[in-house]
């Protein structure tokens, strides 16, 4: 059954496309004016600067230093100063509540336009919070979880004060790691202190000189600098582009290693479950289709999706009836879902092994702090229904409700919207930079908080803001933040309007007489 | 490495010429100084299709060929800093679609029925307007990638 869905020409349509719509030319023609103008205005002010005619914020050189070689540039800061010190209000703000559904934001005013802030004491109250990345809902204070995880304080420690290799490699290690493995169905699996060190530590252990990597062209830094690290050629292959995929494992196959054309030692294809920024579900049973054919491996990255897709939470391989063991080696984070911090690599029982002594993090890093251990496994426990409650089942189901309510919404509302139709993760389209600091200042006083991200972060006509949709999210407030989200700042650019379809009656209004 | 980057680009300003409408912007632009320019009343029409000419050719020679490096840092360890953008488009890799349509723009403006008619051949202009057409073509041939003359510009 699982395989005749897979063959089946349909299936897409069953599992939702990604959407990528583009804006109206105008309004990339609008985005490079506006560029243009703050580029114009940057440099009428460096001059203003440069005469004196203006007070200069920034570092300078020494008096006495002037006629050094000069140890930094002057031009690589031009965006920084310009451009990015006027928006700057909207990122690093700091809150002072633990960041689940709602959270208090810490109120500051700057009186010289964002070069210096000060705090004014006040605190902005109940914030609705959709930029945390807390999609079942676990960054909570919750008494019963946390009866458990201090006990295991009280037994363990706070610290492990040793590599897992010597003798940091507590009891409470092993049951995570068991119960990692259970949870993702595959053999064993080995979790490590920090996410981004699981990656750039990790894939080095893996492929080296004389192997190939095909990674997908908006992986994260992590997944780079592991591959950089590892000293393997890289190739870069077009998002989620199968085609662009399978044109490489050819060329590549054929062509052999750059200068010797020998065999590939192995190859190695890295993408990610879900991308943080597009919103966008990878092509699980194409690429195992591909993997197979030209015999490479794969290497996942679930950073966003465990716990976030799947009918229980069990990540893309789930979301798409795949047999997890198909996949080679299966990474992701505890930083997301879990509401803890880490990292995993699960696989056959062999690799997970090979990794315990030859992988940089497991034999340098120190191991996991027994609390966290414990907050993780109290999560995993929550969502397999092993504690006995339905908590887990309903936390991520509540979870794919609000995902599809909110990308519906937004939709309807005209908003462009990146993403397969199940990713958590929802890309506001914003285009301008000029409206990127608009909106979220606008979506903070409306007490709303979101993350938004500009160039050079993203391309120069894609900048967005980011929502992430949360299990502890309820209707009401998503229903506010939509709300919200009016006609003020013109954002609307969508251009896909169904034909008309008038409503006769309000659907959930019963009376007789209306 | 830039945390937070959202894709694998080392050099976001290598990409910033294939945009989507960025072409349409430039022509918009150079179509928008014209206009003001024909609007002042005291200037007749050949001059100041000459200083159209001359002004766009400037403009042109100032952001891609004199500036260096990228307004922002890149992880690329210092390698675009001594490059234009010019240079730096595609990441070096010539006759791409954005470096040809950079190339036969002043031409179009220049000659092609345009600005060469307009002033009506005359030798003054004709001389102004080839120089300043030269300035921006010359920068442009393969020949030319990284090259300093008289080391103006090096550093």
């Amino acid at each position: 059954a699982k395989d005749s869905k897979i063959a089946h020409l349909g299936y897409q349509e069953e599992k939702g496309e990604d959407s990528f719509e583009e804006a109206p030319m105008y309004v990339a023609v609008l985005t490079y004016m506006n560029y243009g103008i703050v580029i114009l205005f940057g440099y009428f002010r460096d001059f203003l600067r440069a005469v004196g005619l203006e007070k200069c914020h920034q570092a300078q050189e020494r008096e006495e230093q002037r006629n050094f070689v000069p140890l930094y540039q002057d031009f690589e800061n031009f965006y920084k100063r310009n451009l990015y010190t006027r928006v700057r209000d909207n990122w690093n703000r700091p809150i002072c509540s633990f960041p689940g559904p709602f959270f208090d934001i810490m109120e500051r005013v700057s009186d010289d336009y964002n070069w210096t802030f000060r705090l004014t004491g006040r605190t902005i109250e109940n914030v609705i919070n959709m930029g945390s990345y807390n999609y079942l809902g676990f960054a909570e204070n919750n008494v019963d979880f946390l009866k458990t995880v201090a006990e295991e304080t009280r037994q363990y420690g706070v610290g492990v004060c040793s590599t897992r290799q010597e003798l940091g490699n507590l009891s409470i290690h092993e049951k995570l790691e068991r119960l990692v493995a259970e949870f993702l169905g595959v053999e064993s699996a080995m979790a490590f202190g920090m996410g981004f060190a699981t990656n750039s530590m990790n894939i080095p252990a893996l492929v080296g000189k004389g192997c190939l990597i095909l990674s997908d062209e908006l992986n994260h830094t992590s997944l780079i600098l592991g591959a950089r690290l590892s000293g393997a050629t890289i190739r870069v292959f077009k998002h989620n582009n199968m085609q662009s995929l399978e044109k490489m494992l050819k060329e590549s196959i054929c062509s052999g290693q750059p200068r010797t054309h020998r065999a590939w030692k192995k190859i190695l294809i890295m993408v990610e479950g879900i991308h943080s920024m597009e919103g966008s579900l990878v092509r699980l049973p194409e690429i195992l289709a591909l993997k197979k054919k030209y015999k490479a491996y794969l290497y996942l990255d679930e950073a966003h999706s465990i716990g976030a897709v799947g009918p229980t939470g069990r990540g893309v391989t789930e979301h798409f009836g795949v047999d997890p063991n198909e996949v080679d080696v299966l990474m992701g984070t505890f930083t997301k879902s879990f509401g803890a911090a880490g990292g995993y690599i699960a696989g056959k029982k062999e690799l997970v092994d090979y990794l315990r002594s030859h992988s940089h993090s497991a034999v340098y890093a120190t191991a996991m702090s027994p609390p966290v251990v414990e907050q993780i496994i109290r999560a995993i426990k929550c969502i397999m229904g092993v504690d006995g409650t339905t908590e887990g089942q309903r936390r991520v189901r509540q979870l794919a409700e609000n995902t599809r309510y909110l990308r519906s919404r937004l939709k309807k509302m005209g908003f462009i919207i990146y993403g397969n139709q199940d990713s958590p993760v929802v890309p506001l389209l914003l285009y301008l930079p000029g409206k990127v600091g608009a909106f979220s200042r606008a979506m903070l006083k409306r007490k709303i908080g979101i993350v938004v991200v500009g160039f050079p972060a993203t391309p120069i006509t894609e900048a967005r803001a980011r929502f992430c949709v949360s299990a502890a999210h309820t209707r009401e407030m998503l229903d506010k933040s939509l709300d919200e989200l009016g006609d003020d700042i013109k954002v609307k650019f969508s251009r896909h309007r169904s034909s008309y379809r008038p409503e006769l009656y309000d659907e959930t209004d019963f009376e007789l007489d209306s | 490495m830039n945390v937070g980057v959202a894709h694998s680009e080392v050099n976001p300003n290598t990409r910033v010429m294939n945009s989507r409408g960025i072409w349409l912007a430039y022509l918009l632009l150079t179509t928008a100084l014209h206009v003001v320019l024909l609007s002042i009343p005291f200037l007749s029409v050949p001059v100041v299709w000459t200083l159209t000419n001359v002004i766009h050719n400037l403009a042109m020679y100032l952001f891609l060929h004199t500036v260096k490096g990228t307004p922002f840092e890149t992880p690329d360890q210092g390698k675009a800093r001594l490059l234009t953008h010019w240079e730096q488009m595609d990441y070096g890799v010539q006759f791409t679609a954005s470096r040809k349509f950079l190339t036969i723009s002043p031409i179009d403006t220049c000659e092609h029925k345009t600005c060469y008619f307009y002033t009506k051949y005359d030798t003054a202009h004709f001389v102004v307007n080839t120089g300043s057409l030269l300035s921006v073509l010359l920068p442009k041939l393969p020949q030319f990638h990284g090259v300093r003359l008289f080391g103006i510009n090096k550093y």
